[in-house]
């Protein structure tokens, strides 16, 4: 994204839309950072600017496009055939049953919220999970960045790339959740330079029981932390005949 | 749509706030499912949520239902328990075969289960926020900000807004509907955020 200097008029108006404050006053000229813009389109979709100076280019090049695929809801994620950088996950877990009963899916979101994370932050996170014994879910659009599955390797010409938030999704047998769980909340507060959501999915039990929450209250207990006490709750709407 | 789990600021002393539901269909099913799926998007519009999918882009109510389709999915949010349930009952009674996810506090979504003789399938819990989390705005921005799921609202627009309303420039709803607009799933609580920024104003 850029500001078409012959239309802008340096009303300043568009300084507090961009989510990650990308936009600047400098030289007495109203411009956008390069290295700190992720590419989400808010600016441009926003109507903000009555001059039409907020322009994007015909095309944004590699490896710089990763910056939409993972800050744009609205850019097309080849990987996940759905919108934006999200993904199904649990979303549709009652039709194709990909969380079971033995397992946890982890959702870590690097950068969210709204203090974005440079994808380097990204590649020590993957490389500590497959330490761990996660195990990458497949749909998961990071696994496209990854040089190599076996050490959570990114490729190397991504690692200075910006965007708003990544997710890396895994899972996890059942029994070893709240370890790894532990071991990676110690890991992400002295070794990761943004801010990590980190939330996990599990199934219920058949009367729609939450076991896994009791788990998280205790470990958060030990560790300093509270468990939301809201959520995401697929209700197997689509089993009902 | 995506973290409508990581929403800050929802708690037990306020019950029945904000309901937000999604439904989507399994990227393969698309195509066999679009006449189920546009029946959603009606069925939603017809209890009256406070915001959902494409209204934040101005998109005409007539649009969503093509929109659905072609998504694959449909968002809203709602402020009142009885309007969620009267529609998580129609939906179940119409038993289209699409997943439906109720997002808000787990002893809310228990009830409209109980109530619709639904039970939880699947749970996503948020542990918190770890790392460099001195960076962060404070509570009450965050509160808005975590509204939407892809964290496109600005909390530099937040305290820009703040700002506005003290002067007399903007009324609180006026300031919520402007920061409702970045977010295109249509999930930012309108009312909730209308008095979170009155709240602002006062101190
Ligand atoms: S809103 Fe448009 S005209 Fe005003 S400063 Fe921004 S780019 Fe320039
Ligand atoms: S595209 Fe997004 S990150 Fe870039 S300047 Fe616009 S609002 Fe900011």
């Amino acid at each position: 994204m850029y500001v078409d200097q012959d239309l802008c008029r340096k009303c300043a108006d568009c300084l507090p839309i961009c989510p990650v404050g990308a936009f600047e006053i400098r030289n007495k000229k109203i411009v956008i950072n390069y290295d700190s813009c992720v590419e989400c389109g808010v600016c441009l979709r926003s109507g903000i600017c009555t001059e039409g100076a907020i322009k994007q280019v015909d095309e944004i090049p590699y490896p710089r496009i990763i910056r939409a695929a993972f800050s744009d809801p609205l850019h097309h994620h080849e990987s996940t055939e759905v919108l934006g950088r999200g993904t199904e996950e649990m979303k549709t877990n009652d039709v194709k049953d990909e969380f079971t009963e033995g397992n946890v899916g982890f959702s870590l979101e690097l950068g969210r919220p709204g203090v974005a994370t440079k994808l380097s932050e990204l590649d020590k996170v993957t490389r500590e999970v497959i330490s761990l014994g996660g195990e990458f879910a497949t749909y998961n659009p990071v696994l496209s960045l990854m040089e190599n599955p076996d050490t959570g390797a990114l490729k190397s010409e991504v690692l200075g790339e910006r965007v708003l938030s990544a997710i890396a999704e895994f899972i996890v047998p059942r029994e070893r959740a709240m370890d790894v769980l532990g071991e990676l909340v110690t890991f992400i507060n002295h070794s990761v330079d943004t801010v990590v959501t980190v939330s996990l999915i599990a199934r219920n039990d058949e009367n729609g029981g939450h076991s896994l929450l009791d788990d998280l209250k205790k470990l958060g207990q030990e560790l300093g932390f509270n468990p939301y006490p809201n959520g995401k709750v697929n209700v197997g709407m689509a089993l009902v005949r | 749509m995506t973290h409508t789990l990581d929403r800050i600021g929802l708690s037990e002393n306020h019950s029945g706030e904000e309901i937000v539901i999604l439904c989507m269909v399994h990227y393969k099913h698309k195509e066999e499912k679009s006449e189920e799926i546009q029946e959603i998007a009606r069925t939603v519009l017809k209890y009256k949520p406070n915001n959902f999918i494409g209204f934040p882009l101005s998109i005409p109510e007539e649009y969503l239902l093509p929109m659905a389709a072609q998504a694959g999915i449909v968002t809203a949010v709602f402020t009142d328990m009885s309007s969620i349930t009267s529609l998580v009952r129609e939906l179940r009674e119409k038993a289209l075969g699409i997943s439906v996810v109720l997002s808000g506090l787990f002893s809310d979504v228990r009830k409209i289960c109980d109530e619709t003789g639904l039970t939880e399938h699947t749970t996503h819990y948020t542990a918190g926020v770890f790392g460099k989390t001195d960076e962060l705005p404070d509570h009450l921005t965050l509160e808005i900000t975590t509204q939407c799921g892809h964290a496109l609202v600005s909390s530099h627009y937040v305290s820009n807004i703040v700002k506005k309303i003290r002067k007399g420039m903007l009324t609180s709803e006026e300031g919520a509907e402007l920061l409702a607009k970045p977010c295109v799933c249509g999930i930012v609580n309108k009312k909730r955020t209308a008095e979170i920024l009155a709240k602002m104003a006062q101190l």
